[in-house]
């Protein structure tokens, strides 16, 4: 993003504005993707601008669903009630994509499936007011208060890790002692999502930054609550720009896929195939 | 003006029974619409069929179907209005006011439909002027969909009938004169305002038949943009939608138009062969669309991706085939009564009528296969298939919606003339004299407003704002619309703006003939080509 190069579009007149245009919205996309740095091979250290990612080793998980409550707790998910009028009206950060099973009487298989946080992510792109947006460390963040509920973003995300409030959550008095400070709720009529518990992060920064230090791999390593909870340590977290990280060095596993890659998406979120032997 | 022999007689006319009894139909479903939104507003958006998609249902149904149909309703008026004027088609005068009406209150009570769709619409009234980001085809739906085509639309119809609001504000119901005199704007009896507006009416109706097909395509461009929506990812959504759009529209003016003949009695000022111009049109854009359908399902059926052929074979044979089906059905009527019609050059308009409500039918049926399935059986991972059933909620609010269509359009015929006074050549040839001031305030409206929509819409793509989410100034989108909505305005200045002070009447009453006057005045004419030829001649004559 250069300045001058702006300003001699701009002092081009009417007839550059058309061109200037398409050319921000270009670098938006290059700053947003932080230059489609492809989460593969990951190039020099950049702890200025990190790229937060995800590696979920698919071998490891055992579908126990730990992760999905936890997340629950931690982010004050609200529970939708058990009648027919709330199927599908369920909110959550991270599920379980469940498949299949190959052969007819195995045990089905899936996987945890939270927000994919990708690279060139299809929700920012066609939110009206931006209410969603690319944070500068690549996670896919929602402002609730900013969200004028047109479910654009619902529509537009392949993975539909988008949920709408379709009414006003209500939390009861025991429940309400439960909720974590850290995590503001969510009014009625507005999309929330997973935010790679961005509270926990910043915190973490704050922490280091009081004791004057670079933030370390291995406390990042399970900072969201998903990871935390997770019992055998199937989700990794980290840097994806630091080549020595856990994250980075799981991410170069000859394992690795994206989901629907093809999409462009390019998701921070990285799984790892289950391995047959 | 000179004061006329008899008193001046209003256009209008006494209404029939009919009107009585659809007005109250009409407000009756208005108020149904309020009732249903109030619970909705109450109850959040739980009390929609509406779900999240992925988990088993669709986040868009009725309220997208309907903002899509009643814009797409909008088309024909604005563009039967502005082919009336370009190509200079009689035939069509008669019902170009009625198609404007049609295309305003339309494009109104379609922007209603996404204001109840929103989870919170008094943060969107406020946060879309405000932050709203051209990137999203949103920013396209609220500034050049309801600014630019709804303001133009109004200036154009404002305009048309300000002679008009001149005779209703000396006949017309006393109460409503103000009103009246307020649209006149000092219109005054005489040729050059007939002249005047026959050039702004030119270059209104050239700007708004291109400004029209860019509103309709980003309709189709909300969903045709989608890489993750199959079924909706298509270049063809943009096209179609305008198509789609002219199907609807035409068939809901000629619905209008014939309603309008027997409620208003105006069945000898409304001419058969203007609906019957109608129906021809309507054939042709049917026929088209029913091309596109049948190359829309050939290009997802043949060898598509996956998942663009289940929703084809969802459509086609599975769950939404009975629609489908129906959809196809009411488009090839809606085509083959009016084509019949066309090649025996004749038929009832009875036949005309039911093919427009046909296409009506087709035209909403076949939005709802575009928004719904996509959404329920279109996951590109294998998740969960939904289900979208529309709630009594849902209905009530579009039923309000056409009820306020209806109660909008009956209300102004009765107190609005709906057939334009007839205007002659002669008036509309009649020469401008030239008026500087005019010309320069005109210019400098254009302009300014230029300025302002250039400003708006680079302050929207957060040109100036290094990178930080927000406009640099606050509501730049708002700035934009304004610029697009004083664009259109210029038209009005130019029109309305205060004649010169002409010299009084009794001197005008014999004006002496300028043009010899002119002549007079100026110096003998000097024959330049003789003077040449006689001292060529002289040349010539010298050198031999």
């Amino acid at each position: 993003m250069s300045d001058p190069k702006r300003r001699s579009l701009l002092k081009a007149g009417v007839a550059a504005l058309g061109a200037a245009v398409l050319g921000k919205q270009t670098e938006d996309r290059a700053e947003a993707g932080h230059g489609h740095h492809r989460s593969g091979p990951p190039g020099k250290a950049d702890h200025a601008h990190p790229r937060w990612g995800m590696v979920i080793d698919l071998d490891r998980c055992t579908l126990c669903s730990s992760c999905t409550t936890a997340c629950r707790q931690e982010n004050n998910v609200p529970s939708v009630g058990p009648d027919d009028d709330h199927r599908g009206a369920l909110i959550e950060w991270i599920g379980i994509l469940w498949q299949e099973p190959e052969q007819p009487g195995a045990l089905p298989t899936g996987m945890p499936f939270p927000c994919q946080h990708c690279a060139d992510a299809p929700c920012v792109k066609v939110c009206p007011v931006g209410a969603t947006f690319k944070s500068p460390d690549g996670i896919t963040m929602q402002i609730w208060d900013r969200c004028i509920g047109c479910r654009y973003c619902m529509v537009a995300c392949p993975y539909g890790r988008r949920s709408f409030n379709w009414e006003e959550p209500e939390w009861s008095g025991t429940q309400v002692q439960m909720l974590n400070p850290d995590v503001a709720t969510r009014p009625g009529g507005v999309v929330e999502k997973c935010t790679f518990c961005h509270h926990r992060i910043r915190r973490l920064r704050e922490d280091a930054a009081v004791e004057g230090r670079e933030l370390r791999d291995e406390e990042l390593q399970r900072l969201p609550a998903c990871a935390a909870a997770c019992p055998a340590e199937a989700i990794t977290f980290g840097d994806l720009h630091d080549p020595e990280s856990k994250v980075a060095t799981q991410a170069r596993d000859p394992r690795r896929f994206q989901l629907l890659d093809y999409l462009g998406t390019d998701p921070s979120v990285i799984y790892l195939k289950r391995d047959r032997r | 003006m000179t004061p006329p022999a008899a008193p001046e007689r209003s256009p209008l006319r006494p209404v029939t029974g009919l009107w009585y009894l659809l007005v109250l139909l009409s407000a009756l479903a208005l108020g149904f619409g309020l009732y249903a939104y109030s619970i909705q507003l109450e109850r959040g958006d739980i009390a929609t069929g509406l779900r999240n998609p992925g988990n088993g249902g669709a986040a868009w149904g009725f309220y997208i179907v309907f903002y899509v149909y009643f814009v797409g309703v909008s088309f024909a008026g604005i563009t039967v209005a502005s082919l009336a004027r370009l190509f200079h088609i009689e035939t069509l005068k008669p019902v170009t006011r009625l198609a404007e009406l049609l295309t305003i209150v339309a494009l109104i009570v379609g922007a209603l439909m996404v204001l109840a769709d929103l989870g919170r619409p008094l943060d969107g009234l406020q946060k879309l002027p405000m932050l709203a980001r051209p990137s999203s085809p949103f920013y396209g739906t609220f500034t050049l969909v309801v600014s630019g085509y709804l303001f133009s639309s109004l200036v154009f119809f404002i305009l048309a009938a300000r002679r008009d609001a001149a005779t209703m504000a000396r006949t017309g119901p006393r109460l409503l004169r103000p009103l009246y005199r307020l649209w006149a704007s000092g219109f005054r009896e005489e040729g050059v305002a007939h002249a005047r507006h026959w050039r702004t009416s030119y270059w209104l109706a050239l700007t708004i038949l291109p400004l029209l097909v860019i509103a309709h395509s980003t309709l189709g461009f909300i969903f045709g943009i989608q890489s993750g929506r199959p079924g909706w990812f298509s270049a063809l959504q943009a096209p179609a939608f305008v198509v789609l759009a002219g199907v609807s529209g035409t068939g809901m003016l000629i619905l209008f138009a014939l309603l309008a003949r027997s409620i208003f009695r105006i069945r000898d000022l409304v001419p058969e062969a203007a609906i019957r111009w109608l129906g021809t049109f309507l054939w042709v854009l049917a026929a088209v669309y029913l091309y596109f359908i049948i190359v829309e399902e050939l290009t997802s059926t043949y060898a598509a991706p996956r998942a663009d052929r289940t929703i084809a074979h969802e459509v086609v044979e599975g769950t939404f085939s009975t629609s489908f089906w129906v959809a196809v059905g009411c488009l090839f009527g809606a085509f083959l009564i009016p084509f019949v019609m066309y090649l025996r050059k004749g038929g009832s308009l009875g036949w005309l009528a039911v093919a427009a409500l046909l296409a009506n039918v087709a035209a909403v049926v076949k939005r709802l296969l575009i928004v719904v399935p996509s959404q329920t059986h279109g996951g590109l991972l294998r998740m969960r298939q939904g289900v979208y059933t529309p709630t009594w909620v849902e209905a009530g609010v579009v039923i309000g919606g056409a009820g306020m269509l209806g109660l909008a359009i009956l209300v102004f015929g009765r107190y609005f003339p709906l057939v334009p006074s007839h205007v002659t050549d002669e008036q509309r040839h009649t020469p401008v004299p030239r008026d500087p001031l005019r010309s320069i305030v005109s210019l400098v409206w254009l302009f300014g407003s230029l300025a302002l929509i250039i400003f708006g819409l680079g302050d929207s793509f957060r040109l100036w704002s290094h990178g930080e989410l927000d406009p640099r100034v606050p509501f730049s989108p708002a700035i934009f619309a304004t610029g697009v909505i004083l664009l259109f305005s210029t038209a009005i200045v130019y029109e309305a703006f205060p004649a010169r002070r002409r010299t009084p009447p009794a001197r005008v009453a014999k004006p002496p003939p300028r043009a010899t006057l002119r002549r007079k005045a100026m110096p003998p004419r000097v024959d330049v080509r003789a003077q040449f030829r006689s001292s060529r001649d002289r040349r010539i004559r010298r050198t031999s």
